[in-house]
Formats: structure tokens, sequence, C-alpha cells
């Protein structure tokens, strides 16, 4: 019993480990594999030691998860990774765990050491391809909202504003991700810089490149805080408010950012990024509508 | 018959997605994580169904193409079961009629026209009924192979 956990979780450690301490160039992109490939090899080899103590399904998937959580406090330990990360990740890890074993149990059901070298073999095949395949995707997310306010009346409350008092509704920043709080700039002019200060504390340096009033606030992200939650896994690239004015009165104000990710399945994280994202987006959009529409 | 909402979306809209490969076996994966952490007591009735089954002559179990546990008679599928508990059996188009006109069993969830018949698994009843659906299955091919 034990060896099915022990042995699956030094594969694993064996094959992230290569991936990042080893012969790949890696740019600390977590690719697909880690995800998707290692969790099933991890599933198959558990279910080598597993099988032959004839379990139950309950107890094959129960032990299943407990192998996934196993997994997760070695990342947490021996990788740095965030809680929050962490919380992502495991839908993932569970699944594709699950899911190995229940292959491994019908592959090594039918004895065919043949299938079960060539699952195996096929399955590292695509790990090392992925491993040192080029891995690139930019997105943006954008966001609109309608403010009962000129552009005019707008304007200042988006290039800075004082802290957020509203409490968290999404229920990633309640259960400890770090929420946007205030914007500081250091002028109004192109190429001053700005900061945008999160909830706990850290600080995105920000430089103004598009400095158009009332129309169109463009700034780079030239440093991100070195938050384990972030660090590595997305780059904040971009960010944008557009405003137009709708000539009766109201103004609609547009938020755009761009972003890089660095860990895939992108169908998997991207979900993610743009869920924060939005949700960073209204914290902010909806501040700056409260501050405009008070006047 | 009470249909399984996320099962009905990903056949009927996210179909194209059983061409890659173990993306079937993942979905029916999530499946079972789903039915270990709200109905557990299934899957003891799925082991028990496959215990069965592996009691007949000549019936190997393995897994089916599109998800779940596929139960074969010398080498033939007679049925396969999903892991949300809905059970797929193949019979003569003659059974079929005389079991849908008994009112248990649905047309299949896909091919309604074919042999096949569809049926979820909710109760203990509905275990032995799943049971005797395969048997009558495995006994039809029985008299026909």
């Amino acid at each position: 019993m034990l060896k099915g956990f022990a042995m699956s979780n030094l594969l694993a450690l064996l094959m992230v480990g290569l991936i990042k301490y080893t012969i790949i160039p890696n740019d600390g992109t977590l690719v697909f594999s880690i995800f998707v490939i290692v969790p099933i090899l991890m599933g198959i080899v558990s279910s080598w030691f597993w099988i032959k103590i004839e379990l139950k399904s309950k107890a094959l998937i129960g032990y299943s998860i407990l192998n996934g959580l196993l997994a997760i406090l070695l990342s947490y330990v021996f990788l740095g990774e965030g809680t929050i990360c962490l919380l992502i990740v495991s839908p993932l890890i569970f699944i594709f765990i699950i899911s190995g074993v229940f292959l491994g149990q019908s592959m090594f059901r039918k004895n065919n050491q043949r299938l079960n070298v060539s699952v195996c073999a096929l399955l590292f095949v695509v790990f090392v391809v992925d491993s040192l395949s080029e891995h690139n995707y930019v997105n943006l997310v954008a966001d609109e909202m309608v403010i009962k306010a000129t552009p005019e009346q707008i304007w200042k409350n988006v290039v800075a504003f004082d802290k957020i008092e509203k409490k968290d509704d999404y229920w990633l920043f309640q259960i400890g991700m770090p929420s946007p709080s205030q914007t500081t700039v250091e002028g109004y002019y192109k190429g001053a810089g700005r900061k945008c200060i999160f909830s706990n504390g850290y600080t995105f340096d920000e430089k103004i490149v598009t400095y158009e009033p009332n129309k169109d606030l463009t700034f780079d992200i030239i440093g991100q805080p070195l938050d384990p939650e972030i660090m590595g896994h997305i780059d904040i690239l971009r960010g944008q408010f557009l405003l137009k004015d709708n000539g009766n009165g109201t103004t609609t104000l547009t938020g755009n950012s761009w972003y890089r990710l660095h860990v895939f399945p992108v169908w998997y994280y991207d979900i993610w990024a743009k869920s924060i994202t939005r949700n960073v987006h209204l914290r902010v959009m909806e501040h700056i509508k409260e501050l405009s529409e008070k006047r | 018959m009470k249909k399984d909402s996320l099962f009905s979306f990903v056949v009927r809209h996210l179909s194209f997605l059983k061409h890659v490969p173990l993306f079937s076996h993942v979905f029916d994966s999530l499946l079972k994580f789903r039915v270990f952490l709200t109905k557990p007591y299934l899957l003891d009735w799925f082991d028990e169904i496959e215990a069965e089954v592996m009691q007949w002559e000549g019936t190997a179990v393995g897994l089916h193409r599109y998800g779940g546990i596929q139960f074969n008679r010398k080498g033939k599928e007679i049925g396969h079961l999903h892991s949300n508990g809905l059970l797929d059996v193949l019979y003569t188009k003659e059974i079929k009629v005389r079991l849908l006109k008994e009112g248990r069993v649905q047309p299949h969830h896909i091919f309604e026209k074919s042999g096949w018949i569809s049926f979820y698994i909710f109760s203990p009843e509905d275990k032995n009924y799943a049971k005797e659906l395969l048997k009558m299955a495995y006994d039809a091919r029985k008299t026909t192979q």
C-alpha cells in the first residue's frame, strides 16, 4: 500500500525535477505534462502496487485523492508554491491521478507487458516533447461598465484612487488572494510612474505609456511583486482604461488587461486567469464608478 | 428518468472531444470523483455489478472507449456502465421494444433508434435491475453466438 504512495510521488519528484533543474532548458514554465502526464503516470504506478491487494473502487479513489494531497504537500515544501495556487491545481491533480489509477488497473488486469511498456513509454515521450516545446500564451481580458458621469468627472479617479473600503465579494479574494486596494501616481503625464497596491501590501510598479485625458490611460507593468501565488505563473503585461462619452451624461468605461501565462494547459488555467483578472477589473471599476457618481 | 445534466451537456455539445486521446476516460474519472464526493455508495454498487458479471462464463471487463467500464462476452460488448450510474445495454430490437414497454428503461441517450437502451442507477432496486438487464443481454448473446 505505502509503496504505491511512495513510488508514485518519487516518480513525480524525479519528472518535475528533470524539467526544473536538469537537462531541459526552461524559463520556469510549468508545462501541461506536469499537471496531466505526471499525475496519470503517478496513478498508473500506484495502481501497479495496489492491484495486488484488490481494492474496491471507493478505496482506489480515496487513496488517489490522498496521493494527490501528498503530491500537493510536496509541491508546497519543495517548490514553494502558494496555497491558493495549490488549491487551484488540486482538481487537475486529483482527476488525472484517478484516471491513471483506473487506466493502470485496466492495463495490469490484461497482464500484457508489451501494452504496459508501450503506454508508459508513450506518456513519457509526450512528457519530453511537451517539455522541449516552446510555450507562449498571451491573452486580453476586457470589461465594460457604464458610469453616470462625464469622462471629465471620471478621469481623475481612473488615474489614481484612494483605498477601496468595500469588502471583497469574490471567493478567491475572501480566502486570501490579494485584491486591488489603492492606486497612486507620480504625476499626470505620459511616462509617469504608477503603483497598484494590493490588500497584502504587494505592489505592481507601472509606467504610463499613453496619457490622453478623458479618453485613454494605458500603462505597462514594469515590476511585479514576488508573491508565490503569481511568481512564475502569470505576468501582467499591460493595463488600460478607455473612456467613451455616450452623449447622455453617461460614460462607458472599458478596462483591459494583457497577461502572459506560464502555466499550462491553457484550457484549464486560462479559466482561472480570466476569472481573477475580471474580478480585479470589477473591483477597481466599481470603485471608480462609486467615486465618480458620488461627485 | 432524471438525467445527469453535466453528462448530457458534454455528450450533446462537447462530443467532438471524444477524439482527443484519453478525454472520455478523464471525463469518466471526473464523474467518479463527483460520485465519490456525493454518492459514494454508487461506487460499491458498480463494483458489485462488475463482480456479478465477471462470474458469468466467458465475460471480461475493460475500459469503454467513451468512458466507463465495458462488459464483454467472448470479446463482444454486451453493455457499459458510465461512472454517473448510467448503464447502456445492447439488445435486439424486439427485446428493446419489450423493455421499453415495461417502462423502466429509456432509448439510448444518443443512439435512440438502435438496439441500445439506457438505464440510470439510483436505488438498490435499480442496481438489481441493472444486473438483470446485463444478464438478459448476456443470455441473448449466448443464444445468438
